[in-house]
């Protein structure tokens, strides 16, 4: 029991670290397009929706209505989580009004997502090895643009690589924290599966259209992001039927 | 994996196909009624046949790949390249992203275009799905889902139309003939599948690249642009995850 506690959080902490990787590209770059972030998020969002596809299947496996339930409630959350910080004043370190707020916002947004993210590891974990396999590196891997996303946002307005990296990995903190008590909360109690796992899918679903993909509108052609979210749903989708 | 080929279960697909043609008549009704459709309702309307439109690319491309992943994944490549194809042939995709294009004289003769071809890929998965599911339900599910966007579609050519001065009953005319391919298309994919049942993964996988590659090049951004995200967000969570939800209930 214990070292699947300490495997849970480490998979956790490594889907966090992962967060961090998407800082990399501004080391290289002087200059990170709107294009490029638009495209990330594309990826992410084909990615994501492959992912909660496959929650919502596993969860009504366990239970339909439970499903829904949980849906609805991460539906709400990341709802509450975006109009709670929708037209505040606030100021972030040297940052300050407009600026402080879309940092503010975006960090906020990532880490309180995190939080479902977090969940969805450690109910995966309670749900089988497969799902948790799949789940860890679909998470992990859509991370990277998540801290491309983070660090496209505070790169420009005078932040560091490193703490660009830094705030990203912060973001990604609730992973390997909320991974543990629901990965017990699972174990102890399977009741609850089914409205974790829809939880996280409908957590998940409603960030990819509310946030990411209209943002990717705004700045890439209509063709590549439907060619990225296209690519970026199959692949996910055959990652599943593989594992 | 079960085909059905005989009248029967063909004069289904004839049937619901043809029901999701007639559907494009209704887009006109609100026009003849002088009703003041508001753009969020049509940004809604797309948003509910998006939703419904991914969930279903999902679950036919995952049931193609349980077959045959090679054949499944060369046929949504196929369903997202005839979409691109297509929509370069109406000549709307460099337009895509100019909002000011949207009331060019030409744009009304694009969109009849854009819409037959569209629901020729749109046939294709009626009829597929009608193959590849038992008790047709999967395919009957399609055409509905199908007439909710033909309802959509057609509302967004009539209002093109009548700004042209287009009357109303030719508008209505030209909405079901620019879809009546779907009906064709459907049941010549339907016997198709039935007939090759090998063939059906491939099959499966250009339903679903079409339908998802449509989804998001236009229909998206047709309805990010006409409602509030967060209602769009909303409607398409709720109609993309009832569908995957319902898988079963297709099985």
């Amino acid at each position: 029991m214990l070292e699947n506690v300490l495997v849970v959080f480490l998979l956790g902490l490594a889907t966090a670290l992962a967060t961090g990787l998407g800082a990399l590209p501004f080391a290289f770059m002087k200059k990170v397009s709107r294009r490029n972030v638009s495209m990330a998020n594309s990826l992410a969002s084909g990615l994501m929706l492959g992912a909660s596809f496959g929650l919502i299947a596993e969860g009504s496996d366990y239970g339909v209505w439970q499903t829904i339930a949980g849906s609805g409630l991460g539906l709400a959350f990341v709802l509450a989580g975006h109009f709670l910080l929708t037209g505040r004043e606030v100021e972030l370190g040297n940052l300050s009004g407009a600026k402080a707020r879309q940092v503010l916002m975006i960090l906020a947004i990532m880490t309180l997502h995190s939080f479902s993210e977090g969940v969805a590891v450690g109910v995966a974990f309670g749900g089988g090895e497969k799902l948790a396999a799949l789940i860890t590196i679909a998470i992990a891997v859509h991370n990277v643009p998540e801290g491309l996303a983070i660090s496209a946002v505070m790169r420009p307005k005078g932040t560091s690589v490193a703490a660009c990296a830094a705030w990203s990995v912060f973001s990604s903190l609730p992973q390997p924290l909320m991974a543990v008590p629901a990965f017990l909360f699972v174990d102890a109690f399977q009741v609850v599966l089914p409205y974790g796992l829809g939880f996280a899918a409908g957590a998940m679903v409603y960030m990819v259209f509310l946030e990411l993909l209209p943002e990717a509108y705004e700045n890439a052609g209509h063709t590549q992001v439907g060619l990225l979210v296209s690519v970026s749903l199959g692949a996910m989708i055959l990652f599943q039927q593989f594992l | 994996m079960l085909s059905m080929a005989g009248s029967e279960p063909l004069l289904t697909v004839l049937l619901y196909s043809a029901l999701a043609v007639a559907a494009a008549a209704l887009g006109v009704l609100p026009f003849a009624l002088r009703l003041r459709v508001p753009l969020s309702a049509l940004g809604m309307a797309y948003a509910t046949a998006s939703g419904l439109m991914i969930g279903a690319g999902y679950l036919l491309v995952s049931e193609g790949m349980r077959s045959s992943v090679p054949q499944a994944l060369a046929g949504a490549a196929l369903g997202v390249i005839y979409t691109l194809r297509s929509q370069s042939f109406a000549g709307l995709r460099q337009l895509s992203h100019d909002p000011q294009a949207e009331s060019g004289p030409n744009q009304g003769f694009k969109l009849i275009l854009r819409d037959a071809l569209h629901s020729a890929s749109e046939g294709v998965a009626i009829g597929v799905a009608m193959a590849a599911y038992p008790d047709l339900r999967m395919g009957i599910f399609i055409a509905l889902a199908l007439a909710v966007h033909n309802i959509a579609e057609a509302m967004a050519l009539t209002a093109q139309l009548n700004r042209g001065g287009v009357a109303l009953g030719r508008a209505a005319g030209l909405c079901l003939l620019a879809n009546s391919s779907q009906i064709l298309l459907a049941a010549v994919a339907f016997v198709a599948c039935s007939a090759y049942s090998q063939a059906l993964p491939a099959a499966l996988g250009f339903a679903s690249g079409a339908l998802v590659f449509l989804v998001m090049t236009e229909l998206l951004p047709a309805s990010y642009r006409r409602a509030g995200k967060s209602r769009i967000a909303f409607l398409l969570s709720l109609s993309a995850g009832a569908v995957v939800l319902l898988e079963d209930f297709f099985v």
